[in-house]
């Protein structure tokens, strides 16, 4: 089997990307419950993450998101050094708004803004859940890590607020494109089902922008 | 000198089954031992060199453009004819060959034209397994289309991009070649002169358009496939580098020039603009199915089309051909255009065009069945023009088109030069004074796949026997120094004149003296203006830049010097034809009514020209006809 | 009407170019791009300076040698055209126009405008054929073909390979040319047999030849003169997939 390497690299930003947009629904599902009133959001909040740590098979899953988001910055990194050499003099006047989308143009950029919030939200979070870092977690009246406290801590400082739903911006944009180029990179070809494929990333990315993008805002006026 | 076309004996249907079975053959072991080049990567070209390699020669093509897809065999819009009879109209071979040979006024050799007709059934099939996307049926068939004027369908299309669809074929088998290393492509080399060793063609001078270096190249026989020389007239419906150079070169070096002064004149093209157009572009004939041609009534009219009453405007074609009408051959109604522009009643900015109507057509059928039809026609119009022939009528004019003359070639396609052979628009061979619609990428097609790849064998058998000729001929030292001193004395004229602007003058003057109606006085009056043109040029022309660079002003230049020796033999080619014949009118041959009128007792013959140190001498090919009667063509 | 032309000038492959500035008059807005430079070339050689080199052949936007990148577009202001059909209409008196060559590692630079774009014959070489040999075919009606199939594989033979979608490309991708070429042949019966070694090397190709990513911009087919879909992308995409697990 003869392995195309222009491929072969997309193929792997596709699937890792497909990966990542499906986990982006299952957060931000479970995230909803912060938009419920403040003492039950907490209940139901933290009981979720007590069972999704201890969960074995969401483990694997989280290595795998891991390993995704790691894969997906790799290759990024690998097709843009092999674009830049596929074009190393640009043009001086160059009217790319006319024939194509911003976002399309600037995958690099948005996901950059991206992997910066990722790395912010990990630290935020995951590093202090998981890894102990930082100032210690307590525990809720049901004997559960309070991720809840957490997260109302975080939200009720303004500028966190703000990063959190301004990141939002890049993150929709990146889905948009991104959703349907995957399909696209993984031979999905059917004319109609295309049609209905660009309206389904359209909605998906503004569903998951303002969902998450909304959370901090209702949780800081809480 | 007699010029023996070779037709081969027996009944019309036998002769080229005759030929094949009694032309010699050559072992595939000593195939790979015969070199040939082949100039040109158009259809007839490509489909050559491919066809040829497949066969075991090994085989050098070379091309002025970037890449050999570029051949202007890709801008065929219409489609290709074939006598499949799949539309089961009582189409033949025999019908095919009768309608070439009536529509070229009987003007060409009845086994040639057969042959034309006989091999396009199976180029079709050929075309098809190669993956040609003709326009196919819902139940998957073929579709045929009518064209031209003839009685049945049996136009193969695919949209109107035939000529493309059917070079990129050819283009895709000679890359098959080329990657099997059998074909080495030279683009971007253009031939500049030919090499002849013992009177017979042994190779050619190229120059590398981008180094500019001069090269030389051996083999054992010469193709050439380098398309027609419209451009001659400046203003045509070629491409911008199409040009004579290569048969004119062959020409100079002992190949005869045959019926030179045939040109096709298309009636349906975009009117020049500007002194500075380079090119007409066409517009497919089949506007002429539902579009009314006409011109007002009133010298100099000032007003817009749409404000001309009906019964204000002169719809020629319909008056002077009421049973053809807007449909009158491409030859008829080119000079009935002319008529009406040089009488003052040209349309247009520069009153140089006709307007070609829809408003009945619109009326009648509706908007939206003639978007239907020209739907792509109209949007092209509008992208180059800018006018919405919804609204408004069209304009448009006769441009040069297609060269009938070429090569003398006999039956077998090689040229008065033994090892020279000349195919596709490049030759004189089937299309006699007027070429058919549809059936030029035919005639390229066939002769480049089916029949050079039979005929050729029996020159290159003997050529087996002759001492191989390497490059270090001194034959070859000698025409590579001829070569780089017309390029030297190019450059080293620095006048005060562009290339263009003697093409401009070249172009003025054969367009109105030997283009769609021809006379004694005005193609003297054009030989002398010619002649002198041609003094100024050599004195006052300027080119810039060097040899030895990518210089497109030399390539021009190069090229016009060329155009202007071929202009002066057109002139005297058509002085000489005292008769009328398809697309060659002369004035002082016409009845009362203004039709052509044909001389067969005098004329039907290919004249055939010899290059003579700057003159030219003719010699003639009688014509006989021994299966069908000429008639008089009337399209009354 | 008059124009300022800001041109790319390049002597030869490994020079340093640069932009410089020819002011036109005399200009009339029938006139198409490339016969205002023609224009502005004459003027050139009578003031015996070295022609800016350009390409061209049809000017009726079929044969694709034309091309250049010409006020940040490709081909120009205009979607869907070739250079060939621009007309200085476009434009407006005084208009500045900025010239450019196609950029892209895989077409380099030959002589000011022009560039050597001999990698897409490459990829041709690389497969985009059906391996019969001239007189060797069945009767043509012997092979039917579905209308709509044959319609489709029309739609993407159109190409005339004039590297727009390259030039446009953010990453000198040759998807679009390489897709439709494959996707012309490989749809129709007659180019079936070969159909996964097609994909296999044509694509093998497009990569040895230094083109970029497909990044699903949809610049080219904006840009194309021919107008092909960008879905012609996709679904080489899924021959290559297919051809790499059956190939």
């Amino acid at each position: 089997m003869k392995i195309n390497p222009l491929f072969f690299r997309k193929n792997m930003m596709a699937l890792t990307g497909l990966f990542l947009c499906l986990f982006l629904i299952v957060h931000l599902s479970a995230n909803c419950l912060l938009l419920l009133p403040k003492e039950t959001a907490r209940g139901l909040y933290n009981a979720y993450s007590t069972w999704l740590r201890e969960n074995p098979l969401i483990m694997i899953i989280a290595y795998a998101l891991y390993l995704s988001i790691i894969l997906h910055t790799i290759y990024a990194l690998v097709i843009t050094i092999r674009n830049k050499q596929a074009k190393p003099v640009k043009y001086a006047v160059n009217h790319t708004q006319e024939n194509s989308r911003w976002a399309s143009q600037n995958m690099g950029i948005l996901g950059i803004l991206v992997l910066i919030f990722i790395v912010i939200h990990l630290v935020n979070f995951w590093a202090r859940v998981k890894l102990g870092i930082g100032e210690e977690v307590g525990y809720d009246a049901a004997g559960n890590k309070d991720i809840y406290e957490v997260t109302y801590t975080l939200f009720h400082n303004v500028y966190y607020v703000i990063f959190y739903t301004l990141l939002m911006i890049p993150l929709g944009l990146h889905l948009h494109h991104g959703l349907q180029s995957a399909f696209k990179t993984l031979g999905f070809y059917h004319k109609r089902g295309l049609i209905l494929l660009a309206k389904v990333s359209l909605i998906y990315a503004i569903v998951v922008a303002v969902g998450f993008g909304i959370i901090p805002i209702v949780v800081y006026f809480q | 000198m007699i010029l023996d076309a070779k037709i081969p004996e027996g009944p019309l249907e036998d002769k080229w089954r005759n030929y094949q079975m009694h032309s010699q053959l050559i072992n595939p072991a000593n195939k790979k031992k015969l070199q040939v080049i082949v100039v040109g990567s158009g259809l007839s070209g490509a489909g050559a060199a491919a066809t040829l390699a497949e066969l075991g020669y090994e085989v050098q093509c070379f091309c002025y453009q970037d890449s050999a897809r570029r051949a202007h065999s890709v801008a065929a819009q219409g489609g290709i004819n074939a006598a499949k009879n799949y539309q089961h109209d009582g189409d033949s071979v025999w019908r095919m060959f009768y309608d070439t040979l009536k529509g070229g006024d009987f003007r060409s050799r009845e086994a040639n034209t057969y042959r034309l007709a006989e091999l396009s059934a199976p180029l079709i099939d050929h075309f098809t397994q190669q993956g040609v996307p003709f326009a196919r049926e819902y139940g998957g068939v073929l579709v045929n289309r009518s064209f031209g004027g003839v009685q049945v369908q049996r136009t193969f299309y695919a949209r109107g991009q035939t000529g493309q669809q059917l070079l990129l074929a050819a283009y895709s088998q000679l890359s098959k070649m080329v990657r099997s290393k059998k074909v080495r492509m030279f683009p971007r080399h253009e031939m500049l002169d030919l090499v002849v060793v013992d009177g017979k063609a042994k190779g050619i001078i190229a120059r590398d358009l981008v180094s500019g270096e001069l090269k030389r190249f051996a083999a054992d026989a010469v193709v050439l496939a380098t398309g027609g020389y419209a451009r001659v007239f400046r203003l045509s419906t070629l491409a911008i580098g199409c040009n004579g150079s290569a048969i004119w070169k062959a020409h100079k070096r002992g190949a005869f020039f045959a019926a030179p002064s045939f040109t096709q004149i298309h009636p349906t093209a975009l009117p020049q603009s500007s002194e500075a157009q380079s090119k007409l572009t066409l517009m497919s004939e089949s506007l002429r199915n539902d579009g009314r041609i006409w011109v007002p009534l009133q010298k100099d009219d000032p007003r817009v089309a749409n404000d001309i009453p009906e019964e204000e405007r002169d719809y020629y074609l319909e008056r002077r051909y009421p049973s053809f009408g807007n449909l009158a051959p491409r030859d008829i109604a080119s000079r009935a255009a002319k008529e009406r522009i040089d009488a003052g009643f040209g349309v247009g900015r520069l009153k140089n065009a006709v307007y070609l109507d829809f408003r009945s057509a619109i009326a009648n059928f509706g908007q939206a069945t003639i978007k239907d039809r020209y739907g792509n026609l109209f949007a092209m119009y509008k992208k180059i023009t800018g006018i919405d022939a919804y609204q408004e009528p069209m304009q448009i004019s006769p441009a040069a088109h297609f060269s009938m003359g070429g090569l003398w070639v006999d039956y077998e396609l090689m040229t008065t030069i033994p090892g020279l052979y000349a195919i596709g628009e490049c030759n004189f061979s089937d299309h006699g004074a007027n070429r058919l619609g549809a059936n030029s990428l035919l005639q390229a097609s066939v002769d480049g796949y089916f029949i050079l790849p039979n005929t050729i064998n029996n020159y290159l058998a003997a050529a087996l026997k002759d001492e191989p000729v390497t490059v270090d001929h001194p034959a070859f030292q000698e025409v590579e120094a001829e070569a780089r001193l017309h390029i030297e004395r190019v450059l080293a004229v620095q006048g005060t004149k562009t290339v263009d602007h003697f093409h401009r003058e070249l172009g003025k003057t054969m367009w109105q003296e030997c283009a769609m109606s021809r006379n004694q006085a005005g193609l003297e009056k054009a030989l002398k203006a010619i002649k002198e043109l041609r003094t100024t040029f050599w004195s006052e022309v300027k080119v810039t830049g060097n040899s030895d660079e990518l210089n497109t002003e030399l390539e021009k230049a190069l090229r016009l010097a060329d155009f202007i020796e071929l202009g002066i033999l057109m002139c005297t080619d058509a002085l000489q034809r005292e008769e009328s014949c398809g697309a060659h009118f002369r004035e002082e041959f016409q009845t009362a009514d203004g039709e052509a009128m044909r001389m067969d007792e005098q004329f039907a013959y290919v004249s055939a020209w010899a290059y003579q140190q700057g003159d030219f001498q003719l010699h003639k090919e009688k014509l006989d006809f021994e299966f069908v009667t000429p008639s008089v063509r009337s399209y009354k | 009407m008059q124009l300022t032309f800001r041109i790319w000038r390049q002597e030869q492959a490994q020079a340093k170019g640069s932009f410089k500035d020819y002011k036109v008059g005399e200009l009339t807005e029938d006139m198409s791009f490339l016969e205002a430079l023609d224009h502005l070339n004459e003027i050139l050689v009578l003031q015996d300076e070295s022609v800016i080199a350009f390409e061209y052949d049809c000017r009726e936007g079929i044969c694709g040698q034309c091309g250049v990148f010409i006020n940040g577009r490709a081909h120009g202001p205009h979607s869907n055209i070739s250079t060939c059909q621009l007309h200085l209409r476009s434009f407006k008196d005084g208009d500045t126009i900025v010239v450019e060559p196609w950029r892209a590692k895989a077409f380099p630079i030959i002589k000011d405008l022009i560039v050597d774009r001999s990698a897409f014959d490459r990829i041709i070489e690389n497969g985009a054929y059906i391996s019969a040999k001239t007189g060797t075919a069945p009767e043509a009606n012997a092979i039917l073909i579905g209308k709509a199939i044959a319609d489709r594989a029309m739609d993407a033979a159109a190409c005339i390979g004039c590297g727009a979608c390259v030039a446009t490309c953010k990453n000198s991708s040759a998807a679009l040319f390489t897709a439709a070429k494959i996707n012309h042949l490989n749809s129709l019966p007659q180019g079936k047999l070969e159909a996964h070694q097609r994909v296999l090397d044509m694509t093998t190709q497009m990569e040895v030849e230094g083109f970029g990513h497909c990044s699903f911009t949809g610049a080219c087919e904006v840009e194309c003169p021919e107008g092909i879909s960008i879905t012609n992308i996709a679904e080489m995409n899924a021959r290559l997939f297919k051809a790499q697990i059956l190939g």
